[in-house]
């Protein structure tokens, strides 16, 4: 069709009306709304089957926010004029306003058949081809484009980048080549020019064609045509070694000289000169003392010493790296030097010192505290933090709280030193006690969000979920619905996934659910927010950055709140299959305690108030623009009744796990739940992937040898064997997973002898001696195991236990509960539920007391 | 502490500190706008782990002839902070240098403004008395809880 055909009869209009149709494409490009309307009932009361005006006039009401009517007229001018691009374009900027990307290029394709030049649709159709990922689509409009304006700069631009993002680096060179030659009037200060080089350059390095890469490079930076430095050294480091060019040593000390700071510059360095930062090595020694010498403000140098010294120069080098963050009060100082205790030596030495220094400084109890002969108590005072941090992460909390007794009595005025009690208490299994002390920190610096973040987390992980929104609230917004409603606004991941976590352990999976879905409603707005980026980089020309964006969003869902959002979401989901008496429980009778009544109660108010204010306001005017974003629908599910009571819960839980299949392979937990849900769902092929690939991450891993024997068992009690392939297939790999002549049973026993002193592990086997319907006693015993001499019980794992035995109904609840009560002796989390109920009121009503002398912030 | 230039995948981190430190707060999009628009500005101090402890967001503001005040081009702090557990590590002083350098030598930067709490004790002194930063003038209400704002400014043909 590449005629152009005369205009049909149905759309062509008389000279007044083909005016009148001009003025209401300007009225709408304008925004002259009820204008436009006007004129637009003006054409249709002579041409009332007119299907252009018909769209606008649909699209402009849609604008006007009366968007069900709208939509009707833009459906019905479609239906009237099929060969319009019009109409088609009108219909994709519907759907892409709904957000319908699919769709909307399929219109916009079909409005490109009748009219191939049209510059706007073209664009709009390259940036929905971005946002598919459909690349090679991309390229032909792109090419497209620039075969029809190319004196466009854009244009070029355009084509190289869609000729990347589909892989073709040549073509995207030779792109920018001919681009750059054809460049006339660069200025001498240019930046967007400046970065469409680096663009290319990067290319080149990207193509491994480094010396091109380098020379290009180095003649557009003594041009100055490239203007940012730091990039212009970033790179030239970067290819001057891998050309293993003598330069390169040259290049990243001036990096380093340039930014002390940048651990990177550090590794390019010692990777140039074929040294190791991680293993020990004089010669990289004598590099770096030199570097903290020349760079004395720098802490970098002296940090990575510590990680390759060994021996006295290890321990002269820790004597003073410490002293120096102790004299200096560094908060941080136990944090950054923790990751060397994976050497028990080093480890060891660190004590030694830290607690050399604590005598040192112990001010003296006969010297009277104004003596000028008194140690800076304040060096004292952080070496008692440090330590107290020291042996709260070895597993000593006893020795850890005396100490930060001590800095307490010592400075009870520094928030530091509460919320390290805090973290003291919470890892020994106190988070009542955690989140008092952490609200005594708080109660220090009332204008300091961190502490109230904090504080308000350490509540959730206490389970008191409405004292922690009532915490946040001092600092969200007044004017929002609750204080959780602004915080979702913005996209807080931090509260969603805590909220949603204590809810679950709450027994509330209904509400659990609701801020696990409201994680990935964030996850669905930042993939969403790329959209405008793909036209607006090419014009800024900030190319590398935006290649880097596509990446990114690329992998977004592989983030790790998503993953656990995902994860966690789908636990429930597949424990409302097994029993779907929790959904009904809840969905039958909401039961709310008085407080959950009271807030709920003060949320509708405030809904309701939000609702009615605009009512109050100025009547707003016919000419507002609402866009062609639909609004937001009010949430008709806020306790997440609808959610809990689904009637297909794993096919729920299968929608949020497909990305996580592709994007978080190395990830067990991800596949036992992939698994649990498959083959529930009886897809036996997805849940032999997935045992498959957490076998071939850890076939050891107690939550695999579960899913393991949990497969073998359902493959040997199929009533019948599934068709070939699948039933062979199946049978296969169930040989491999307990070999022929072993029974289950017999296998597992032995996986409990292999791992009879790791408790996960023995949890795992008597899970599965449940599962073969072992008598109960034979179970527990099996359970009881993790209390043996030589195992490492730590206070999550008792509680997995804890839950297991409570699952299978098991008589010794109470025993195995009483028994961990003792060992952990200052936890919380093992006493029995009524006395940790009553705890929790006094502590609370305590914090309520203090609450109410609290300066609340401005 | 590792300092270096903000990254695509630091966004998450740098809006997570955000929220966690201070009450002005914003959306993905926006973060993401000013990586996109001016990606050699914005710096982030990460911990060993790839935590982001630490983070400046700064912009350009264009060369403005329309106003009464015709402004010349100059940087803009949107948002610094570093999360309380990690400071006296002088993050925030390096963090702003950093971007300060970037500004003049890529934009021609003349001087940087910022806007801080008239109470803010601890970070006034940093502006002033560690960066050289001097009061413009006073914008009263400036923030949303009502509190006044000090506009500072920093000449950057001095640095």
């Amino acid at each position: 069709m590449s005629k152009a055909l005369p205009v049909p009869a149905k759309r062509h209009l008389p000279s007044k009306e083909a005016t009148l149709f001009k003025e209401l494409l300007t009225l709408y490009e304008t925004r002259q709304l009820k204008k436009g309307l006007k004129t637009a009932d003006q054409i249709l009361k002579k041409f009332p089957e007119h299907g252009e005006t018909i769209c606008m006039k649909g699209l402009l009401l849609t604008h006007m926010g009366r968007r069900e009517e709208g939509i009707d007229f833009v459906k019905k001018g479609v239906k009237l004029d099929l060969t319009s691009h019009i109409v088609w374009h009108v219909f994709g900027l519907i759907q892409k306003g709904e957000k319908n990307y699919e769709e909307a290029l399929k219109s916009y394709t079909q409005a490109l058949r009748f009219d191939k030049e049209n510059l706007n649709i073209l664009r709009d159709a390259a940036q929905l081809q971005t946002q598919l990922r459909l690349f090679d689509a991309l390229v032909e409009t792109r090419h497209t484009l620039l075969k029809i304006r190319p004196s466009l700069r854009q244009h070029w631009i355009a084509l190289a980048v869609a000729y990347h993002l589909n892989g073709n680096l040549s073509e995207a060179r030779k792109t920018l080549e001919h681009y750059e030659r054809t460049l006339k009037n660069v200025a001498d200060y240019d930046i967007e020019h400046s970065e469409t080089l680096l663009y290319h350059v990067r290319i080149l390095e990207e193509m491994e064609d480094y010396s091109e890469a380098l020379s290009l490079l180095d003649v557009n930076s003594k041009s100055r045509a490239i203007v940012d430095r730091t990039a212009i050294m970033e790179c030239r480091a970067r290819l001057l070694s891998k050309l293993k060019s003598d330069e390169a040593e040259h290049a990243w000390r001036a990096l380093i000289e340039h930014n002390p700071d940048c651990y990177d510059y550090y590794r390019g360095y010692f990777s140039n000169q074929g040294l190791s930062l991680e293993n020990s090595s004089q010669e990289a020694l004598d590099i770096l003392r030199q570097f903290s010498s020349q760079l004395s403000k720098a802490t970098a140098p002296r940090r990575l010493a510590l990680t390759i010294a060994t021996g006295d120069e290890f321990r002269d080098l820790a004597k003073s790296y410490l002293l120096s963050g102790l004299t200096k009060g560094i908060p941080s100082l136990f944090v950054d030097v923790k990751s060397l205790y994976t050497n028990a030596s080093k480890r060891d030495v660190i004590e030694e010192l830290a607690e050399a220094a604590r005598v040192e400084f112990t001010p003296s109890s006969d010297t009277p505290p104004s003596s000028a002969e008194d140690t800076d108590p304040t060096i004292y005072l952080w070496t008692l933090y440090f330590l107290a941090q020291h042996h709260s992460y070895l597993g000593r909390p006893k020795k850890a709280l005396e100490t930060i007794t001590i800095a307490l009595e010592h400075t009870p005025t520094l928030p530091e030193v509460h919320t390290c009690k805090a973290r003291i208490l919470k890892r020994a299994g106190d988070l009542l006690g955690a989140a008092k002390s952490v609200n005594d920190a708080r109660l220090l610096d009332g204008q300091d969000r961190f502490l109230n973040t904090k504080c308000a987390k350490y509540l959730l992980r206490a389970g008191c979920v409405e004292e922690a929104s009532n915490m946040l609230g001092l600092f969200t917004k007044k004017d929002a619905v609750s204080p959780g409603a602004d915080l979702e606004d913005m996209q807080s991941l931090l509260y969603l996934m805590e909220e949603a976590d204590a809810h679950y352990r709450n027994g509330k999976p209904n509400l659990a659910l609701k801020k696990y879905h409201a994680v990935q409603k964030v996850f669905n707005e930042i993939e969403d927010d790329q959209y405008d980026f793909h036209g607006y980089n090419l014009r800024k020309f900030t190319l590398n950055i935006y290649m880097k964006l596509v990446k990114w969003e690329d992998q977004l869902r592989s983030h790790p709140a998503h993953v656990k959002a995902a994860l966690s979401a789908s636990r429930i989901y597949i424990k409302i299959h097994d029993d779907p008496s929790i959904a009904t429980a809840i969905t039958s009778s909401p039961q709310l305690t008085g407080a959950e009544k009271k807030a709920k109660k003060k949320a509708k108010k405030a809904a309701q108030k939000v609702q009615e204010e605009p009512k109050k306001g100025p009547t707003p005017s016919a000419n507002e623009d609402k866009g062609l974003e639909p609004v937001q629908p009010k949430d008709d599910d806020p306790e997440g009744l609808k959610l809990i009571g689904v009637s297909d819960p794993l096919e729920q839980a299968f929608k949020l796990l497909q990305p996580l299949t592709t994007l978080v392979t190395d990830n067990i937990d991800v596949w036992t739940v992939v698994y649990d849900v498959a083959i529930r769902r009886k897809k036996y092929l997805q849940a032999l992937q997935a045992l498959n690939h957490a076998r071939a991450l850890n076939v050891e891993h107690p939550e695999v040898h579960v899913r393991s024997m949990h497969f073998r068992q359902t493959i040997d009690t199929l009533p019948e064997e599934p068709p070939a392939p699948i039933g062979p297939l199946l049978k296969e790999v169930a040989q491999k997973v307990v070999p022929e002549g072993l029974s289950i049973l017999t296998f597992n026993g032995q996986y409990l002898q292999r791992h009879i002193s790791e408790p996960l592990a023995v949890l795992a086997a008597a899970k599965v001696a449940h599962g073969l319907k072992e008598p109960v006693q034979e179970v527990e015993q099996v359970v009881f195991g993790v209390l043996g001499e030589g195992t490492q019980l730590d206070i999550p794992t008792a509680l997995k236990v804890l839950e297991f035995l409570t699952e299978i109904k098991s008589g010794r609840v109470e025993e195995f509960r009483s028994v961990c009560n003792k060992q952990f002796e200052i936890s919380t989390v093992f006493k029995p539920l009524t006395e940790l109920e009553a705890l929790q009121k006094r502590t609370l009503s305590g914090e309520e007391e203090e609450k109410e002398e609290d300066i609340s912030p401005a | 502490m590792n300092i270096r230039l903000a990254r695509v995948d630091d966004m998450m981190g740098m809006q997570a500190a955000n929220l966690q430190n201070l009450p002005e707060n914003y959306v993905m999009k926006f973060w993401i706008y000013h990586a996109m628009t001016w990606p050699q500005i914005s710096y982030v101090a990460e911990d060993h782990k790839g935590r982001i402890v630490g983070y400046v967001l700064a912009k350009i503001e264009e060369r403005n002839e329309n106003e009464n005040e015709p402004q010349p081009v100059h940087g803009h702090v949107n948002s610094i902070s570093v999360l309380r557990s990690y400071r006296r590590l002088g993050l925030a002083k390096k963090l702003m240098i950093l971007s300060q350098q970037a500004m003049k030598e890529i934009y021609k930067a003349e001087y940087v403004s910022l806007h801080v709490r008239k109470s803010n004790k601890a970070a006034i002194g940093l502006y002033r008395d560690t960066l050289g930063f001097e009061v413009a003038k006073v914008e009263k209400k400036y923030y949303g809880d009502g509190e006044d704002a000090l506009s500072m400014r920093l000449e950057l043909k001095d640095i």
